[in-house]
């Protein structure tokens, strides 16, 4: 193997550690006690592996049900945001209408705006509605919140898909449902995948708006619950959270395998079709 | 805004008074009642405990009350301390805040302002009002109106290597104080090869620095009762940050990596034996307890004392009602119970700081005889009281964007004394 060659293996491999640090900082974190978490002279494996910081964060934070409202608003807030954003990104990138770049640059415009101040507008809006205290409310506010930039990301895959394929599907004799179905949607997969995971992750993590809006402990996301492990002035107990922050990733990292198949299978499909 | 309502109902809780007097009594309210003693009404109480032995503590508070009072259950929610203020923010707006509500002096002043906070004042027992000192009461007093009844609080207190001391043949200092020149030769002393007398983490040093000026007789502002407030850096302001300049420069005596890190990163530096002393809030004896190594043996000296004494400013912990709340009086009935002397003393024990009330005090005294630090402790809360910028309405921006900043340029050598008394006074005018 040439020189080269190798020295790209070990500078990929190097990054990947590099990448992989942190995970593995907060993997051995989770199973160190809190003695040795605050020695001076800090060991990355912890002397004594336990599972103490597991089962007092289960038991503090009530993990498991937070956990389920977490995957509810998430999944349905993903299901809602691809729905919405198919048709409207199709709409957008292929019909070039004048108000394509006012909608473009409504949506540029919406991500900049800080949280802190849209929450009280939005607050007073779903209290009467009967949401401000509910999973429903917060679904809303994130389909909201994820659409613009989702409608984006999704706007740019479409529009990458040479219209000449749709075009030849036509000249072959197929309807329009057909062509979008048969045609458009494999080559849009990975856009699909991405905009999920977008919608998905950002759902799964948001912390701001649920602390606002959920008041009721039955219905407390993760990221609220996580954030009991962390006080004033600093204080921290930094074994349970890095044990809740582990468990909270593994939904997660699930979601990404499950749909990363489908990434993988849209990729090909689209490539056959092609 | 809240108030005009508030008034109304205070009225007509003095009308019924007077009607029930007249006519022999009945379910009329007392004068500090609001509402129909009998009604079952469940109110909502947030609290941002943190420690595992607080959280018990306030949820074994919470099911007494609950099986003592029937007509007033309290449903017990747990919040965090990770952006409270807006949350309270977007929930007083919504109409919507908890009816009890646990934050900090300094964070509910503003909000008190502003109206959404119940006046207190006809709704704490005498008791109370009697057994918590003038000090601690002026912080959670505005417009005459007390907004909030302070729980617990922190101080700032000297923790002790004992063995480093016995090493470097330095007795521990005992007594009613210590002065800051004696912490300062102490560190000189306990300064050697590798090892440093003083680590303080002073990453923000705001906070520490504006609470212990009082000591040295630096009031930083004067503040009239609407909030508005004028500065003025003299000595008594600069003191505490050009001694901690003068040991980490001079001296060398305070590691000043330590200068640039939290309390809590300091902590394991000092368990290491890497410094003689560490100075940091009384919470951390808690940390220290639970995870000092085996044979670990510390103290925490006797409250520092500057010019005018060992006074601290300190912005305690508190329980507030929203104005909101259509059942202040009940509200402010569970937070008289919650500050009864068992309770506020259990609270106290599980965070490592000190109970507002004399009683309570006096418990934990009793509770936590003989274990490390805690007779230090209580008596430093002895000695705190109100620190002016705590009521200063435009405090947390000039804190932010200005004083933060210069006394960390200060800190890391960048910028005089002059300079930074400068930066202070002329942040604060640009601001107003």
């Amino acid at each position: 193997m040439p020189l080269g060659r190798v020295l790209q293996y070990v500078a990929i491999v190097l990054f990947m550690i590099f990448l992989a640090f942190p995970l593995l900082f907060l993997f051995t974190t989770a199973f160190k006690s809190q003695r040795e978490l605050q020695s001076p002279d800090p060991q990355l494996l912890p002397a004594q592996w336990n599972l103490d910081n597991f089962t007092a964060a289960i038991d503090r934070a009530n993990l498991i049900q937070a956990a389920g409202n977490s995957l509810i608003v998430a999944l349905v807030t993903t299901l809602i945001v691809v729905a919405v954003s198919l048709p409207a990104a199709y709409a957008l990138a292929r019909f070039r209408t004048r108000l394509r770049k006012l909608a473009t640059g409504w949506i540029l415009l919406s991500q900049v705006f800080p949280f802190i101040l849209i929450i009280v507008p939005l607050y007073l809006m779903l209290q009467p509605l009967g949401l401000g205290n509910s999973l429903g409310g917060l679904v809303v506010v994130y389909v909201v919140w994820s659409l613009p930039f989702a409608l984006w990301m999704l706007q740019g895959y479409v529009a990458s898909i040479p219209v000449d394929l749709e075009e030849a599907g036509a000249m072959d004799g197929a309807p329009k449902w057909r062509v979008l179905v048969s045609i458009v949607l494999p080559l849009l997969a990975p856009g699909l995948v991405a905009t999920s995971l977008f919608a998905f992750i950002g759902s799964w993590n948001e912390f701001f708006f649920a602390l606002v809006l959920i008041k009721d402990e039955a219905l407390q996301t993760l990221p609220q619950r996580l954030a009991l492990f962390v006080g004033a002035e600093g204080q921290v107990q930094l074994g349970q959270l890095a044990a809740a922050s582990l468990l909270a990733a593994i939904p997660s990292l699930l979601f990404f395998a499950l749909i990363q198949r489908r990434l993988t299978s849209g990729l090909l499909s689209g490539a056959v079709k092609g | 805004m809240h108030r005009t309502p508030r008034a109304a109902m205070t009225l007509a809780a003095g009308a019924l008074l007077l009607t029930g007097c007249a006519f022999g009594g009945g379910q009329a309210p007392t004068a500090t009642e609001t509402t129909d003693p009998t009604e079952e009404v469940t109110l909502t109480f947030q609290s941002l405990a943190f420690q595992d032995a607080t959280i018990a503590a306030t949820e074994s508070i919470v099911d007494s009350w609950n099986s003592e009072h029937p007509e007033t259950q309290i449903d017990l929610v747990q919040g965090s301390w990770d952006n409270v203020h807006d949350q309270l923010v977007t929930q007083f707006q919504g109409g919507d805040a908890p009816d009890i509500i646990h934050n900090e002096a300094s964070d509910m002043a503003g909000f008190a302002h502003d109206g959404y906070l119940a006046d207190l004042t006809p709704f704490l027992s005498e008791e109370l009002r009697g057994d918590v000192s003038e000090g601690v009461w002026s912080t959670v007093t505005a417009n005459d109106q007390i907004f909030a009844a302070p729980t617990i609080m922190q101080s700032y207190v000297a923790f002790a290597n004992t063995a480093a001391f016995e090493a470097a043949g330095v007795e521990v200092p005992t007594g009613e104080s210590l002065a800051w020149e004696d912490l300062r030769s102490i560190a000189q002393e306990l300064t050697a090869d590798g090892t440093y007398g003083l680590g303080w983490g002073l990453k923000s040093p705001t906070a520490p620095f504006m609470n212990l000026a009082l000591g040295e007789e630096g009031t930083f502002f004067e503040v009239d009762p609407e909030g508005e407030a004028t500065i003025e850096i003299g000595e008594g302001e600069l003191a505490i940050p050009e001694t901690v300049h003068a040991m980490a420069y001079e001296d060398q005596s305070l590691d000043p990596v330590t200068l640039t890190q939290t309390g809590a990163d300091v902590l394991p530096g000092f368990l290491g034996g890497s410094y003689g002393m560490y100075i940091g809030g009384s919470f951390l004896a808690q940390q220290i307890a639970d995870t000092a190594p085996e044979g670990f043996e510390w103290t925490v000296l006797p409250p520092l004392a500057g010019s005018a004494g060992a006074a601290q400013g300190t912005s305690p912990q508190t329980l507030s009602v929203s104005a909101d709340s259509e059942y202040v009086d009940r509200a402010a009935a569970f937070i008289d119970y919650y500050m009864q002397a068992e309770n506020l003393a259990a609270v106290g024990e599980g965070d490592c700081l000190i109970p507002t009330t004399g009683a309570a005090r006096d418990a934990l005294a009793t509770a936590t005889e003989g274990q490390t630090g805690w007779a230090e402790m209580l008596a430093s809360g002895a000695v705190l009281e109100a620190a002016p910028f705590q009521l200063a309405v435009n405090y947390p921006q000039w804190k932010d964007q200005y004083a933060t900043p210069a006394f960390q340029q200060y800190l890391s050598n960048a910028i005089t004394l002059e300079q930074l008394s400068t930066q202070l006074t002329e942040g604060w005018d640009s601001i107003q």
